[in-house]
């Protein structure tokens, strides 16, 4: 089997920190991490692999540097890794990304499993699977949790839904977006390691996936970000008197 | 073009370079940036202080649209989820701004709860009736609203964050061609251009960022259920119905084999509503009368590490590090003092009720309500007062 | 009475234990949150002749802070940051003693301090360490929430204290109450004994002059007993004097600059034998900051508890072939550096009879939570099987040795835990810091009678450790429930040695009753 996993570089952590004098926001460039619930959509593709054969390729949209991040892929069991690089694909936003990954999996001959993590740890968005399975015409399931049985041909697996779960039935090809807790994904073994230091690695520019400039990077992304400021932090708590606080903390659970 | 500095108004404090995230920007003279590391993110264009980085993008003109502010409700067992009705009262109030039309568009099953939609704001309810789209069928959902939106062109649509609005709303965007906001917390209409000015938290919570769709068309986003007031009913309101039944919904690509229940799958990690009960609820025969209480909450108990270790209760049920992290709606902590361990666990709590007799016990610094009482008592009477109803 | 002073039925029962699970008993207690509570509470003892247990998280595993009777004196809120200095390119973090070492990792790492009330000095160090480059402390003990006050009183120390040392020579000065409510303030580098000799100066302008014990003390991890050597530093002998000398109020901790790159590595293997090979081979390879080890049967609780789910499903998976886990962690300057030497350590475990690909390797700090919830997986596992085993014999305490050997006497040194494991018969796990010599042998007891013949073969142990040049107690310090290793280790001259230095400081023998000691001749 063919599977294709989205990757995406994310900071480890989510810290911001407030200048205290200028008023600005502090982000210290952390180390840059695969985003974890990528890294599980990996592992669940890795799983596939060594049950049915075929390939994992791992396909990232990101800055040069993401290569250290899909050989770290390589390392964790994917076989090859594709880099989608370009200045043309910065300010990218969900739609514009899931153009452009759609085009590479076009490039690459298409696939018969696409897996996503379900959201971003950065931008918790969750649009990438969906989005990119309307470019594709692929169906698509999200959220995730099982993969009860997979052959060539479909996938029988468990998702969450807004009522609780339901079991589906995939044809593929399809496009499944991942939760977290589906499986723990391995740490690479130095052997691994070795492996995905000597690995080839494929880049592609915008030119060499043939995508229409009007559609990637800043010019194809409709959503503009116009401010951010920091969260408020937690106010002092609000205290309640010991008569009333039982119908307070009633009226809070009806509230629900 | 792309990122600009206008290196005549910088005055090298240095504010951008800190807030980068990829470390793209330094200053030696002058700031220089890589390239190679600059995602276009903006972080740094907010952060400059005398506004001399900007993000500058080709103008293009705004796609026409004049079907007003839709509403895509979702549906369950026949009636429409909560938040279609809080988005109805947020939506009217837009509407009302913008001086259009609000309407409320029903995939699904069922078309009888019109009413219902009216009286919470909607001007025209629209029903897409097919015993195709399932309360939980995301893909049909989508497919029976694109033609839809492409043929009455709504300015905006609003879907509720839910598991199956994050899943349509994207779907349906990318068709489109148009811009998606994700999970917003505010919505308002910017002054003068406007534009949807959606706000959502970004960085898992430690960052607001308010975004717009400048000239895609419809303005799209989700937003999170219980942001938003349920409005009151208004039964003077009126507005005008009309059922279409949805032709040519794909299928067979994804069938449903079976479905369960929330209920089915409980437990302290997915729990909406947590009593955690700690050292100062005293005996076991105390902890069985929060079990009494929690059935009455349809809540699920936690305790903290001590009471695992005297045994009063089995480890699934210990909150904390070394323990389950839980992330409840309503975290209710009774005569829990605090550790370090134990806040770990409870960090993604939305609302915290902390009940104890020490007023300087951690978790009371961690809480967004406090009571200083004995939580043995404070759980009788509530347990008393929700009998009585 | 003073409002402090809470009596007996206002204690709450996790005050009279620790996490040795050994129980005490008090007849008061003091919350102190201020060195003025401490002399409130030091002055009450006094007029009515009470002995005083000190308390931080109640963390350790030795009982030092379970209470024998009279009054409890906790610090756990004495819990502020209270001051920062610059001096030779480090930085110095002024902590009150009831911090808690996950508190004070976070807000070292976040820089989010609440520096309300510091000086101007100090709030200037502030500004340059919040943009400087990211600082920590170095000391690690698995348990998150000891308190530093604690952590200095036992001199702990943590995976990491192979290569950066235990608690002592990070903490650059502090500020003691003895019990007579006279204060001591010392600097590292300020106050030295002319040989045995010493004379520590009080805020007051007395002194406390005492002679240090004779001693020469093990070359290996040793947190047993007074710290003693000629010419010393007398900052060291406060640090890790266990409560009984005097109540440490205020610490100047020394921090590092964060290295840019810290990986973790678990090498599997299939043989114990093997493991402790490569651990010889990789000890001087100076990247490697700790050397973790995970036996058999600790591997096999831990399987147990995975299978029962809990907290501890999300685990990686550890082969049933597999016997023994070491656990590596690299701090180097730069990733290449890392990659290097991570190599390196894989032909290492390659020629000790390991495999490169079984092996673990975490390069970033998710991988490494991942190995980290692992280590602390291991004893929290054990833990909740004794839990389980109190259930039925409420007596049970949890028996782990805390023992420590030169480099080469590591194979003989397990074939002596071996053997007696093999004759107890009992269900075992050994864990720790291998890169020390330094392992924890944990039993299983199920009743009495088992739990003192593993008490017996302890002290066995104790005098063949101590006669291979090594310690009796590496890290948890001596407490209550070690006091007769002690004995064992140093004999009845060099304890009579120490209680002169005790009896310097706290005549009247207020502080830390059975620490150590005995207040007479003869072991308690």
């Amino acid at each position: 089997m063919k599977i294709i996993v989205c990757v995406k570089q994310v900071p480890s952590s989510n810290e911001v920190r407030l200048d205290p004098v200028r008023k600005t926001i502090i982000r210290d460039s952390s180390e840059a991490v695969i985003n974890p619930f990528d890294v599980t959509a990996a592992e669940a593709a890795v799983q596939i692999r060594e049950k049915l054969g075929g390939t994992v390729t791992a396909l990232s949209m990101g800055i040069p540097a993401s290569e250290r991040l899909l050989r770290d892929e390589i390392a964790r069991g994917a076989d090859n890794a594709v880099l989608l690089t370009d200045r043309a694909f910065a300010g990218a936003d969900t739609l514009a990304t899931s153009y452009t990954l759609s085009k590479a999996i076009e490039d690459l001959g298409g696939a018969d499993l696409i897996l996503c993590g379900k959201m971003a740890t950065d931008g918790d968005t969750a649009q990438i699977g969906p989005e990119l399975a309307s470019w594709l015409n692929l169906p698509c399931v999200t959220d995730v949790s099982a993969l009860l049985e997979v052959t060539e041909k479909q996938i029988i697996c468990r998702r969450n839904t807004d009522a609780g779960a339901e079991t589906v039935n995939v044809s593929l090809p399809a496009v499944l977006t991942i939760v977290k807790n589906l499986t723990t994904p391995r740490l690479p073994s130095i052997e691994g390691i070795r492996r995905s230091l000597k690995a080839d690695l494929k880049i592609l520019d915008a030119k060499g996936l043939g995508a229409d400039p009007a559609r990637i990077g800043l010019d194809g992304s409709p959503t503009q970000v116009i401010r951010t400021f920091p969260q408020q932090e937690k106010g002092e708590a609000v205290p309640f008197e010991k008569s009333e606080a039982a119908s307070e903390v009633k009226k809070l659970w009806e509230e629900l | 073009m792309g990122l600009i500095i206008d290196k005549n108004t910088c005055v090298l404090c240095g504010g951008c370079v800190a807030s980068c995230p990829n470390g793209a920007l330094e200053i030696t003279d002058e700031i220089i940036l890589d390239e190679e590391k600059c995602i276009l993110c903006g972080a740094c264009a907010d952060s400059c202080p005398v506004g001399a980085i900007s993000i500058e993008k080709e103008k293009k003109e705004a796609q026409e649209a004049g079907g007003g502010i839709w509403i895509a409700v979702q549906q369950s067992e026949g009636k429409p989820l909560p938040v279609a009705l809080e988005l109805l009262g947020k939506g009217r109030e837009l509407a009302d701004t913008l001086g259009c039309r609000l309407t409320a568009i029903c995939p699904g099953k069922s078309s009888s709860f019109a009413r219902e939609l009216i009286e919470a704001g909607a001007d025209a309810v629209l029903f897409l009736l097919s015993d195709r789209i399932g309360d939980t069928d995301d893909n049909a959902y989508a497919h029976a609203l694109v033609p839809l939106i492409r043929e009455r062109r709504p300015e905006i649509v609003l879907f509720g964050a839910t598991i199956l609005g994050r899943s349509a709303a994207p779907a349906i965007a990318a068709k489109l061609g148009t811009g998606l906001t994700a999970d917003c917390t505010a919505l308002s209409i910017e002054p003068d251009s406007r534009l949807l000015a959606q706000t959502r938290p970004a960085l898992g919570g430690n960052l607001m960022a308010t975004i717009v769709c400048p000239d895609s068309r419809p303005q799209m986003a989700t937003v999170r259920p219980g942001i938003f007031p349920c409005p009151e009913p208004d039964p003077a309101r009126t507005g005008t119905v009309e059922t279409i039944l949805p032709e040519g919904l794909p299928k067979g690509l994804i069938t449903i084999l079976s479905q369960e229940n929330k209920s089915d799958a409980s437990g302290i990690a997915d729990a909406d509503i947590l009593l955690v009960a700690g050292r100062g609820i005293g005996s076991s025969k105390n902890l069985k009368k929060v079990f009494r209480l929690a059935e009455l909450m349809k809540a699920e108990v936690g305790v903290s590490r001590p009471l695992i270790d005297m045994g009063w209760a089995e480890y699934p049920h210990q909150v904390g590090q070394t323990g389950a992290t839980v992330a409840p709606k309503l975290l209710i902590s009774l005569g829990v003092s605090g550790a370090i361990q134990h806040l770990a666990g409870i960090g993604g709590a939305q609302t915290v009720v902390a009940v104890n007799t020490d007023a300087d016990a951690p978790i009371m610094r961690h809480a967004d309500y406090v009571v200083k009482m004995d939580c043995v008592e404070f759980v009788e009477q509530l347990t008393e007062l929700l009998q009585a109803k | 009475m003073n409002d402090l002073i809470l009596t007996a039925d206002r204690i709450g029962a996790e005050y009279l234990r620790d996490e040795s699970r050994s129980t005490g008993t008090a007849q008061f207690a003091v919350f102190a949150k201020s060195c003025e509570d401490v002399r409130t509470a030091l002055r009450f003892a006094e007029e009515n002749d009470l002995p005083v247990t000190i308390q931080g998280g109640r963390t350790g595993l030795a009982g030092a802070a379970v209470p024998d009777g009279g009054l409890i004196l906790t610090l756990s809120g004495m819990d502020r940051l209270t001051g920062m200095a610059y001096e030779n390119g480090k930085y110095i973090l002024f902590a009150e003693p009831g911090v808690v070492l996950l508190e004070l990792r976070k807000q070292i790492s976040t820089r989010k301090i609440d520096t309300s009330g510091w000086s101007e000095e100090s709030r200037q160090v502030f500004s340059r360490f919040f943009t400087d480059k990211e600082q920590f402390f170095p000391t690690d003990p698995t348990e998150t929430s000891a308190t530093l006050g604690g952590m200095t009183a036992c001199n702990a120390s943590g995976a990491r204290s192979f290569r950066y040392g235990a608690m002592r020579g990070h903490v650059g000065g502090l500020k003691m109450i003895l019990a007579d409510g006279r204060t001591v303030k010392i600097r590292r580098g300020e106050c030295f004994a002319k040989g045995l000799s010493a004379c520590l100066p009080c805020e007051d302008g007395s002194s406390v002059e005492f002679k240090l014990p004779s001693y020469k003390m093990p070359d290996v991890k040793n947190a047993s007993g007074y710290y003693s050597a000629p010419d010393m530093d007398l900052i060291d002998l406060l640090i890790g004097s266990d409560g009984t000398l005097g109540v440490i109020t205020e610490l100047q901790l020394i921090l590092e600059p964060l290295p840019e790159a810290i990986w973790g590595a678990s090498f599997l293997f299939e043989k114990e034998k093997n493991a402790l090979t490569f651990v010889n081979l990789v000890r001087s390879e100076k990247s490697v900051v700790s050397l973790e080890y995970f036996d058999a049967g600790a591997l096999e609780i831990l399987r147990e508890q995975k299978a029962a789910g809990s907290a501890f499903a999300s685990l990686p998976e550890v082969p049933e072939c597999i016997q023994s886990i070491v656990y590596a962690e690299l701090h180097c300057t730069d990733e290449e550096t890392a990659l290097e030497r991570l190599l390196l350590l894989g032909g290492l475990a390659e020629k000790a009879g390991g495999s490169e690909k079984d092996t673990w390797v975490a390069r970033n700090t998710g991988d490494l939570d991942g190995l980290m919830f692992f280590r602390h997986a291991v004893p929290e596992s054990t833990n909740m099987k004794i839990d389980a085993l109190r259930k039925k014999e409420p007596s049970l305490t949890k028996m782990g040795s805390d023992m420590s050997v030169p480099d080469d006497k590591l194979f003989e040194v397990m074939d002596l835990y071996r053997n007696g494991i093999e004759k107890l018969g009992l269900r075992s796990a050994i864990w720790g810091h291998i890169g020390n010599n330094h392992l924890h042998v944990n039993l299983l007891p199920s009743s009495a009678e088992d739990a003192a013949r593993v008490k017996e073969m302890f002290l066995s142990w104790a005098a063949k450790v101590t006669q291979m040049g090594g310690a009796v107690s590496a890290e948890h310090g001596v407490g209550k429930l070690k006091a007769s290793f002690l004995e064992i280790m140093y004999g009845p001259e060099h304890i009579e040695e120490m209680r002169a230095v005790k009896r310097a400081f706290d005549p009247a023998w207020r502080l830390g009753n059975g620490n150590l000691f005995s207040k007479e001749g003869g072991v308690k």
